[in-house]
């Protein structure tokens, strides 16, 4: 009864959705706005009965009704509530509704706040975003169904992937989702400036927060990824270059140059094309990151359903985004041509410049490499990966750069700076990432690449309170305010750049933490039977006993290690291999240990003999470093958003 | 020149969409299996319906498509008409024959998953174990194996066969070799 519901107001949804397409460009060509407020209105109810599309997917999840294809598939009478909600994301057919809904309801929000502020880019928006829409429930009603009915129900479900049976996997999907789509907004935006053919800086000045917003969401959804990777696959890392990863890793990329880059266009009006070639090329990764996703031309670990008519529609539908927005960039390209030229090297403008530079190439370097292995096997059908060397090679070099770049960039100033006030405000900097190093050096730290990140590291920092502190002593001195009312207002009056300098420091711990964990991974492989002690570095592990757990649908083996760490520190790990009923698929569930500097993680591996067992051991340094650094990240992203608009925009 | 990036977005562009649509042709759960072309690993296990054992070597002689399947997957539901249809289209040839192992199962859920579904009328293996299904290098359910005459794996489908799968992927492997 639900299903039918739900699969009904879907139906109505696209109808609706195609007149969102339709009316507002009927509405501009005869002059009449109620066209366009039809629009609006849709585009309100499609909200609504996708929301109620959405409710009767879980509905039926709740209810158990195995007669849902898609929950017999996703689902068991065993399953956890918290589960059965989310199920709803948790395969390929969910997913996609969810996508739809996510996009519809980010519309309405958008069309709420801009419709009276944009009025002449309010249509083009309605038509963009309701094709996007349109392609994905197209996709969801007529080629991967979640709504399908069995004609023989089983008494139970197949259950819940084990492996998604994590709260880590719970939040990834839609976090990312929420970065994916959330850029559809700044996309829609751009594309219609470039068809008003009014190319001002209105659409970046009105997007700022939906690009900060889903850049951030984005972020942390790429690092429940890897967080869940970490605590739930058991291989003792968190990224694998996958196909599936990267494909979430390019449009992050490419937005991070774009939002780097729209601070040029609002100071200096430079960059125009440029920024509309990134939002859309962005929102064009996100399209493809599905295309790779969901069509299966790529073989991932990430082994979704994969169907070659679904495939094709999907390509399709891409094909006419992307030849579409970018046939119109080149287009109009013509009209925006800026007469602003760089003036100095030493300038802002051009920090911006290589900054965006560095993240295209990584960007393409990422692209070429998920890329290669389809090429080959279309040209030649020989089966190919391109592993993690590949991808170091060149990612090391660019993160030094970008290193570089953030520790420059407060100390420069836009138009170009004059060289004995940067050799003046270089010197305390220099000096402390100098020192760093040597100290680095002196403790023992043999790794060249380590030592200099420390460097780089100390000097973005040492450039931000730098330039922090200027900022104080000049209010202290103009407005003569004590120190403590100088910092707040300080912070409180440029929320967006202090919001990015915390940022910043997030990234930085978190390149800290690959650094660490990328470098300095320690691994152990070995039997052990009950009674025998291992050591890794100065971590000694006792591996007691092998004892049988029960969870609600699972049923596990888990092995008892006593730990004996530094400084007395003594505790029990209990990692475990795990049977879960409905499916054929054991999992490992690692035991970790997360401490500041280290983490401690074991794996319990087969059993040998009747006695002995296979375990893996990892010592982790800085892993913990990485998800701190991303919460650090998204604080600062929040302490940004705070900020209003510079200026009113005008109303049109 | 000044307009050679135009070009150069434009042909990037196409050319990735090009590679995708060509990519279409590639099937993803063709993973190569590295027992395709070995002699399969032989077998002789009860029944699933109390008969006697159903032994590989017994069919020597004959190609021998091997379905592994469980009452517990819901794929193999969707699979199975197409396997009824499939074993009825094939009675008469002498050269091919059909068995299944139902593996990880209960012999009640196997019995009743074939009561309720239609029996296909081949012999059916019971696996709960998994003897099977590990010496075959089963991952998932359903897999499907042809085996030739001389007892060599010459192909693998992971995931359901579907309509049309004999003709287009069993019958040129089976042409093929004579």
């Amino acid at each position: 009864m639900w299903i039918e519901l739900a699969h009904f107001a879907t139906i109505i949804a696209l109808l609706l959705a195609l007149l969102q397409i339709a009316t507002p460009i009927i509405g501009v060509g005869i002059q009449r706005p109620v066209w366009i407020r039809v629009a609006r209105q849709s585009s309100y109810v499609v909200t609504l009965l996708l929301t109620l599309a959405s409710a009767g997917l879980v509905v039926s999840f709740l209810n158990h009704d195995f007669s849902v294809k898609y929950v017999a598939e996703h689902a068991s009478r065993s399953l956890p509530t918290f589960y059965l909600v989310t199920a709803l994301w948790g395969g390929h057919e969910g997913s996609l509704l969810f996508w739809a809904w996510l996009l519809s309801l980010f519309t309405t929000i958008a069309v709420w706040r801009h419709w009276s502020t944009h009025a002449s880019s309010i249509p083009w928006i309605l038509s963009v975003l309701g094709t996007v829409i349109s392609g994905f429930l197209i996709l969801v009603l007529f080629l991967s169904s979640p709504f399908e009915r069995l004609t023989n129900p089983p008494f139970d479900g197949r259950d819940l992937n084990p492996l998604l049976q994590d709260p880590g996997m719970v939040f990834h999907p839609p976090f990312l989702y929420i970065g994916y789509v959330g850029f559809a907004i700044p996309f829609a935006f751009a594309i219609a400036a470039l068809i008003n053919g009014r190319i001002t800086d209105e659409w970046i000045l009105a997007t700022r927060r939906w690009t900060l917003f889903s850049w951030a969401m984005l972020t942390t959804g790429i690092i429940f990824g890897a967080y869940w990777a970490y605590y739930e696959l058991g291989w003792g890392g968190y990224w694998a270059w996958d196909p599936v990863e990267n494909a979430s890793f390019m449009p992050w990329l490419v937005a991070t140059a774009f939002f780097h880059s729209v601070m040029v266009q609002e100071r200096r009006r430079m960059f125009k094309i440029w920024n509309l070639f990134l939002i859309i090329t962005t929102f064009a990764l996100s399209l493809l990151g599905t295309f790779l996703v969901r069509s299966g031309v790529l073989s991932s670990v990430h082994a979704f359903a994969s169907d070659p008519g679904r495939g094709v529609y999907i390509l399709i539908f891409m094909a006419i985004i992307l030849l579409f927005s970018f046939g119109l960039l080149v287009l109009r390209a013509d009209r925006l041509r800026t007469e602003v030229q760089l003036e100095s090297l030493f300038s802002l403008e051009a920090a911006f410049l290589f900054n965006n530079l560095f993240f295209i190439i990584a960007g393409l370097t990422v692209l070429l490499g998920t890329l290669y292995p389809l090429a080959v096997e279309t040209l030649s059908s020989a089966k190919v990966t391109v592993g993690a060397p590949y991808y170091n090679k060149v990612f090391v070099p660019i993160m030094l750069g970008v290193l570089i770049l953030m520790g420059l960039g407060p100390l420069l100033t836009w138009r170009g700076i004059n060289g004995s006030r940067l050799r003046s405000s270089l010197v305390k900097p220099l000096g402390i990432s100098v020192l760093g190093m040597a100290g680095c050096y002196l403790l023992g730290v043999g790794q060249p690449y380590a030592i200099l990140m420390v460097g780089l590291s100390l000097f973005a920092i040492a450039a931000h309170l730098t330039d922090l502190g200027r900022g104080i002593t000049r209010r202290m001195t103009n407005a003569k305010e004590g120190i403590l009312t100088a910092t707040v207002t300080l912070l409180t009056r440029n929320k967006r750049r202090y919001g990015g300098f915390v940022v910043h420091f997030g990234i930085l711990m978190m390149a800290a933490g690959f650094v660490g964990s990328g470098l300095f991974q320690e691994e152990k492989n070995l039997i052990m039977a009950p009674g025998d002690f291992t050591a890794i570095d100065h971590w000694r592990l006792t591996f007691e006993k092998i004892v049988t757990v029960k969870g609600s649908n699972w049923e596990a083996q888990e092995a008892i290690i006593r730990v004996e760490g530094p400084r007395g520190l003594t505790m029990t790990l209990h990692p475990q291999k795990r049977d879960y009923q409905n499916q054929q698929m054991p999992t490992t569930e690692a035991a970790i240990f997360s401490g500041f500097f280290e983490d401690l993680y074991v794996v319990l591996g087969d059993a040998v003999t009747d006695n002995t067992w296979a375990f893996r051991i990892y010592r982790n340094p800085l892993v913990s470093w990485i998800w701190g650094g991303s919460g650090v990240m998204a604080l600062g992203v929040f302490f940004s958003l705070l900020q209003g608009r510079r200026r009113e925009v005008s109303r049109q | 020149m000044k307009n050679l990036w135009k070009v150069i977005l434009l042909v990037s562009v196409m050319t990735i969409l090009a590679l995708f649509a060509l990519g279409l042709e590639n099937d993803p759960r063709n993973i190569p299996s590295p027992l395709v072309g070995r002699p399969a690993s032989p077998f002789s296990v009860p029944a699933l319906d109390d008969g006697p054992p159903v032994t590989l070597e017994s069919y020597r002689g004959r190609w021998l498509l091997v379905n592994f399947w469980g009452s517990w997957c819901i794929s193999c539901r969707s699979e199975h008409r197409y396997l009824m249809k499939l074993a009825r289209m094939t009675a008469d040839r002498r050269d091919f024959a059909m068995i299944g192992v139902d593996f990880k199962d209960t012999r009640d859920g196997g019995k009743e998953f074939l009561a309720s579904l239609g029996d296909p009328g081949y012999r059916q293996a019971f696996d709960p174990d998994q003897k099977i299904a590990i010496d075959w290098g089963v991952y998932g359910a359903p897999e499907t194996y042809l085996v030739d005459p001389e007892g060599i794996i010459r192909h693998k489908q992971v995931g359901p066969l579907y309509e049309g799968w004999f003709e287009k992927i069993a019958l040129p492997i089976m042409e093929k070799k004579p």
